[in-house]
């Protein structure tokens, strides 16, 4: 793999992530970023299927919410926090095998449909079956400490951007986007549809599930069903499109950008900073298809536009 | 049993008419509005708004219907109309993500001017039921029943017997040809796509009696989104029975899993369906 030229610029970010905890005390700050880190690996997540593949997911509140359980329960059972999330990355990956592949079989264009119908059976379901909010016991809660969820979070937001830029450079990544500009010519070529769109969809669900993993061990009490809501479907469809659909920065931009401006408006506006939020996004779709990473490409000469 | 059966029957009758709203748009115009849950909701904030002044809920369904189809104009005109020339996969991609955007809109709109609380319109009769055959028959689910056999008739009448109605069938079949053979395409789709949110003033009115908050909307729309593809998409007449034929096996389902299960019921009904029919049921025919 060839090393893209400005590197030093993520470097520095990681870096400077890396000393947030030592520099600042505020929990408040704290938990912001790790907020921000849970975000970002979602869109990233489901940029690679959504924006590299072309196949718009609902379900990965499902995704999302399937990884937290199973973290929650494993960890719960004594398990290691680590072995516990990446059985909360697996089960994603189990249930987008058993459910999300005859979702991808559907008529073309219906795979959004599919998706949102399992993501509401999914919130449903454990909604019915684990009513309770689901706490730390004591012994849990006398070890919390902010700064381990914070690297472990951070750790897996990298880890999620990495995976990203690793598969979209690599074979299976021309596939995708092949298939994503146009499936009849991606077939005519040789390209195995089916199979790489199954790829995209496993490998986005385990990073769902991963970041699923990451909101388990770091909030103290929650509902089950609660990252099961839908609205963790349309979080990572939202700050995906801000950003930029279809590039590695544009989730991380884009998670910025909500966070930031929830931050914000939240408090002052009430319910109205949702009401400019879906406005904007319905302007993104229609007059910004390239979100933020086309705004700098929108001043240049086109020959800078092809970077992602 | 049967009055469980009965209450099924009155459902359906509901679902089918949310259904139909968004079969004419997706059959025609293969736009996915997920917002029309949720234009819904606001209708029934309308209607109970009316309701307020003195205004019996029956009577303001004219009402809303006329804002609703106003409403639906403008919302063609503002977002919809720029998907029209796109193929059929974008169109319902990007139907979708608008509509989900407009949810966002509506629905934070309503909690900011309504709050989040559970309203409900309650006239002096929500209440009443008749006696018959050993069943309770309540007055507000028979009317809506009538009401939806009604609109049914009405749609019915206007796409089978009226030139526009000729159009909108021509354009559900292939709109380029439709579109050669002097049908104004954008005309029809600013159209129908205003009688579908029109469509929505029943169902609000009808809702609205029962109970609503401002993001029930999702939860209508899946009712409405599984009653079409029971149906198979561009089959406009099969909307109302596929309704009927939820109702029940909702009804069915409570009877047999308890009431919990009722919502997952239909949803399991619906990805069967996409899973087993991925070409769909019955709509390649209109489609083709």
């Amino acid at each position: 793999m060839k090393v893209p030229k400005k590197i030093w610029i993520p470097i520095c970010a990681v870096v400077l992530s890396a000393f947030v905890p030592l520099l600042t005390k505020s929990e408040y700050f704290i938990n912001l970023l790790i907020m921000l880190f849970i975000y970002i690996v979602i869109s990233q997540s489901w940029n690679l299927q959504g924006g590299f593949n072309g196949q718009i997911s609902l379900g990965h509140s499902a995704f999302f919410g399937m990884g937290a359980l199973t973290t929650r329960l494993l960890w719960m059972s004594k398990i290691p926090i680590l072995l516990a999330i990446i059985g909360g990355g697996l089960s994603a990956i189990l249930l987008a095998g058993m459910v999300g592949i005859p979702c991808l079989r559907m008529r073309r264009g219906y795979f959004p449909i599919g998706t949102l119908g399992l993501a509401i059976i999914a919130q449903i379901a454990v909604g019915n079956i684990l009513p309770v909010p689901g706490s730390l016991p004591s012994e849990y809660l006398a070890g919390y400490s902010l700064p381990s969820r914070y690297y472990l979070a951070l750790a897996v937001a990298i880890l999620s951007v990495l995976v990203v830029y690793w598969v979209i450079r690599s074979r299976a990544g021309w596939a995708f986007v092949a298939i994503r500009d146009d499936e009849e010519a991606a077939e005519a070529v040789g390209i195995k549809t089916f199979r790489f769109k199954v790829k995209a969809l496993l490998i986005s669900s385990f990073l769902a599930g991963l970041g699923g993993g990451v909101f388990a061990y770091h909030q103290v009490s929650y509902y089950y069903q609660s990252p099961f809501e839908l609205s963790w479907s349309f979080l990572p469809t939202l700050t995906t499109f801000i950003g930029g659909l279809g590039t590695v920065l544009g989730p991380i931009l884009g998670s910025i950008c909500y966070l930031a401006l929830n931050e914000l408006f939240a408090f002052t506006l009430g319910e109205i900073h949702l009401v400019i939020f879906g406005f904007t996004f319905i302007m993104i779709v229609l007059f910004f298809p390239g979100g933020l990473m086309s705004v700098p490409a929108r001043f240049q000469s086109s020959s800078a536009t092809r970077k992602t | 049993m049967w009055q469980t059966l009965v209450f099924g029957i009155l459902n359906g009758a509901l679902y089918g008419m949310i259904a139909l709203g968004i079969a004419l748009v997706f059959g025609i115009m293969k736009y996915l509005n997920v917002a029309h849950g949720s234009l819904i909701i606001v209708g029934a904030y309308g209607s109970l708004f009316l309701f307020r002044l003195g205004v019996d809920p029956f009577a303001t369904i004219p009402v809303i219907l006329v804002a609703l189809f106003l409403g639906g104009a403008i919302l063609f005109f503002a977002f919809f109309n720029r998907l029209i020339q796109f193929p059929e996969e974008t169109k319902i991609k990007n139907s979708l993500l608008i509509g989900f955007g407009l949810m966002l809109v509506l629905d934070n709109l309503a909690t900011f001017l309504w709050t989040g609380d559970e309203r409900s319109i309650t006239p002096s009769y929500s209440g009443v039921t008749f006696q018959a055959l050993g069943l309770r028959f309540p007055l507000i689910g028979l009317s809506g029943g009538f009401l939806a056999l009604l609109l049914i008739s009405v749609l019915h009448l206007f796409l089978s017997r009226t030139y526009f109605g000729k159009a909108v069938r021509a354009v559900s079949q292939d709109h380029e040809a439709a579109s050669l053979t002097g049908i104004n395409v954008s005309r029809t789709f600013l159209i129908s796509f205003a009688i579908s949110v029109g469509l929505a003033a029943i169902p609000s009115v009808l809702i609205g009696l029962q109970s609503f908050s401002p993001t029930a909307g999702i939860q209508w729309f899946n009712k409405g989104i599984i009653v079409v593809m029971l149906s198979g998409i561009g089959n406009i007449y099969g909307v109302f029975p596929a309704g009927l034929f939820l109702g029940i096996i909702e009804a069915l389902s409570v009877f047999l899993f308890g009431a919990t299960y009722r919502e997952v019921t239909g949803l399991v009904v619906f990805v069967l369906i996409l899973i087993l029919f991925p070409k769909g049921v019955s709509g390649s025919r209109a489609d083709s």
